[in-house]
């Protein structure tokens, strides 16, 4: 079975496919060891959250992915409310925004000359 | 005494306080301890009904409590057994017809195993946890037989 070295490591397709097989595999024999009792659509498949019935998405159970940069984010709230202030998301803006940003480039340029 | 069959497994149980004064689960937590040690057996208290085999259940049934027992009781996977600790979750106790207790637990769930005491010792718990094991096995036979 040949395949990719680098000197810091091996490449194999077909390695990582029998690998991933191999897994699924045992994947599945784990997954047959499983209570076959469990009823679908009732309370036994349900998230346990200490008696107390799952709340809406809409509630803030929902952990999006910029939370994992909240201390960032909240570090530099003054920053941040004074950029997303600038995120009008209308084409035109941006595009003013691109020919400023060029044109005092330009400045800069000419007169670093 | 001969262990029952269901002992060479090991059975998980889930503890829910409906609105006990919390001695009941004190002794709960007491036969966990060296002098009793029921984890010898197999027997291990589990942090969510969805892994347990036994509802064991202290207190009367308080008007909050009330929703969050019957889904509990609704998370546990079957087949299940529910054994209640002490007088308060047989009849409600001294907080019988209290405005804020809906009355004892076999007026909410089906109760399988009624341990008395107030509160219960120990050794009563450990041994209302094996009539548990008893009614579990008969379960388990019939759903087999269907």
């Amino acid at each position: 079975m040949s395949g990719l070295s680098s000197g810091f490591g091996v490449w194999n397709p077909i390695a990582w496919a029998l690998l991933f097989v191999g897994i699924l595999v045992v994947s599945f024999i784990v997954r047959s060891f499983g209570n076959k009792g469990y009823k679908r659509g009732t309370g036994q498949t349900k998230v346990f959250l200490s008696g107390n019935d799952e709340p809406e998405t809409s509630n803030g159970l929902h952990v999006r992915g910029d939370h994992l940069y909240w201390g960032m984010i909240d570090g530099l709230s003054a920053y941040y409310r004074r950029v997303k202030a600038w995120h009008t998301g209308i084409l035109s803006d941006y595009a003013a925004w691109f020919v400023g940003v060029l044109g005092l480039v330009f400045v800069i340029l000419v007169l670093a000359r | 005494m001969a262990l029952p069959r269901s002992f060479k497994r090991a059975l998980w149980v889930f503890h829910v306080a409906t609105g006990s004064c919390n001695g009941c689960d004190i002794e709960i937590v007491a036969a966990l301890t060296p002098r009793y040690d029921v984890e010898r057996f197999g027997i291990m208290l589990t942090g969510t009904p969805r892994h347990a085999d036994v509802l064991l259940i202290t207190g009367p049934v308080t008007k909050p409590m009330l929703p969050r027992l019957k889904r509990i009781y609704e998370q546990t996977p079957d087949p299940k057994a529910v054994v209640v600790v002490g007088g308060c979750g047989s009849t409600s106790g001294v907080f019988y017809e209290s405005y804020n207790v809906v009355g004892p637990i076999d007026e909410v769930i089906p109760v399988d195993v009624y341990v008395p005491g107030c509160p219960s010792r120990p050794e009563a718990i450990i041994d209302g946890v094996v009539k548990a094991v008893a009614k579990l096995e008969t379960l388990e036979k019939s759903r087999g037989g269907e």
